[in-house]
């Protein structure tokens, strides 16, 4: 539409009221009767089903993600805006939180929060007049190999990720040693370590050793989730990780700024990701400032 | 008391399904062009797009492909029964159930555990297929 001249700008919004509203509870609660019938009920059961079979193929599990807990969550601590702001989450906090539906504890799961996400769209021209450095959409993919929960081949991958990465790499003519951070859908902390696995930051299996050390915390080499990400900064569906790229790639991140700040480097390229269902739909963008 | 329960809903495709539950019987439909068994029920195969199918009876045994374990109460018909398992059966015949493990510790179950079906008559109307581990 941009290039076609119908239109110069387009806002793509994001907002609702999870705390009271019905539509993060249907997400949580909803109750088909072919599921609801043997006490299954929402996202957090068909998310932890996937996870399981990940730690049975690839020995995922609780090991690897108290990091990507704990790591979003010191993203969240140099973030005000975030829901999680002034909560330091510690190893035991983690593996002391209550059991949800199990392999998920509760911080393995992201937030139910009211508020809302923008952003503007626009041709790369435009954008060179306005306020802000612009950020480039470099390259995009998408794979939804959708099919129910129960019958998808995929819980342990190849999830659409595999598919929607390469295409989105392909696109944006680069390769993964030149992502400078990732902001990743994070609904639960396995789609985080499932979705880089996918896109191959590490081997199958290879999550725990990757992600350990700080790999994604301020001052480490590979940033994720930077404003907390939706398990501890709030959950905006896929603008939750857009909006964070977007804002990073323009440098208006404050004290969560990739770069000298937060011991990281500048960052010319930001990977996200959003998916949907239980990793049957999904969507890879590469950004890179303008 | 107990909370009323929550029965499954039939509809035009899964209504012979749910009937041969009540008389204790697993029935899938098998595809007549390339023999795929499927589930959920629909008009028409998953793989060859095929409108021709008749119901075979299975023989009730699978393997856990995934489970998870409710430790909260997610709805009031389910707050006796924590914690409870859930999981994904896959049939000896192929198609994957969505279904309850029962008789067994959560702690004792693994993926790919062979188990069997067992029947839970919750009305006088639908019986719910849900599985235990194989003795042995
Ligand atoms: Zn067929």
């Amino acid at each position: 539409m941009l290039d076609a001249g119908i239109c110069n700008y387009v806002a793509i919004s994001y907002g609702h009221s999870g705390l009271w509203g019905g539509g993060m509870r249907q997400l949580l609660f909803n109750t088909r009767p072919s599921e609801a019938c043997f006490g299954h009920f929402g996202a957090v059961g068909r998310y932890a089903l996937a996870a399981q079979r990940g730690m049975h193929e690839f020995s995922s599990g609780p090991e690897t993600w108290k990091h990507i807990a704990m790591g979003q969550r010191k993203w969240a601590n140099l973030n005000p805006a975030a829901i999680m702001h002034a909560k330091p989450m510690s190893e035991a906090d983690y593996h002391g939180a209550p059991l949800v539906v199990e392999p998920f504890r509760l911080f393995d799961s992201c937030q139910m929060n009211d508020g809302g996400r923008a952003i503007i769209v626009t041709s790369a021209e435009r954008a060179r007049d306005l306020k802000h450095r612009p950020v480039l959409i470099m390259g995009m993919g998408q794979h939804n190999p959708s099919n129910e929960i129960a019958q998808a081949r995929y819980l342990a991958g190849p999830t659409g990720a595999h598919k929607a990465g390469r295409a989105a790499f392909a696109m944006a003519g680069i390769g993964l040693d030149d992502v400078d951070a990732c902001q990743i859908y994070d609904c639960f902390t396995y789609t985080v370590e499932i979705t880089m696995q996918e896109y191959g930051f590490f081997g199958r299996g290879e999550g725990e050793n990757w992600f350990q050390g700080g790999t994604i915390e301020p001052g480490g080499t590979m940033p994720v989730n930077t404003s907390g990400g939706q398990l501890s900064e709030a959950y905006f569906m896929g603008l939750t990780p857009i909006a964070e790229a977007v804002m990073q790639l323009m440098g208006r991140c404050g004290p969560r700024q990739l770069g000298p700040e937060t011991r990281t480097r500048e960052p010319q390229v930001i990977l996200c990701s959003d998916n949907g269902g239980a990793l049957q739909s999904h969507s890879c963008l590469i950004f890179g400032r303008g | 008391m107990a909370k009323e329960k929550i029965v499954p809903a039939p509809d035009a495709d899964s209504k012979p399904f749910w009937e041969a539950c009540r008389d204790h019987k697993l029935k899938f439909q098998k595809c007549a062009a390339c023999g795929e068994v499927r589930w959920p029920a629909s008009i028409l195969c998953p793989q060859c797009h095929c409108r021709d199918a008749r119901w075979i009876e299975a023989s009730g045994r699978g393997i856990i492909h995934t489970f998870v374990v409710y430790h909260q109460v997610f709805n009031p018909a389910f707050k006796d029964q924590i914690p409870y398992v859930v999981a994904v059966v896959e049939l000896e015949e192929g198609p994957r159930l969505l279904t309850n493990i029962v008789d067994s510790p959560p702690e004792s179950l693994s993926c790919d555990l062979p188990v069997e079906v067992v029947w839970d008559d919750i009305s006088e109307e639908f019986s719910l297929p849900k599985f235990r581990p194989l003795p042995g």
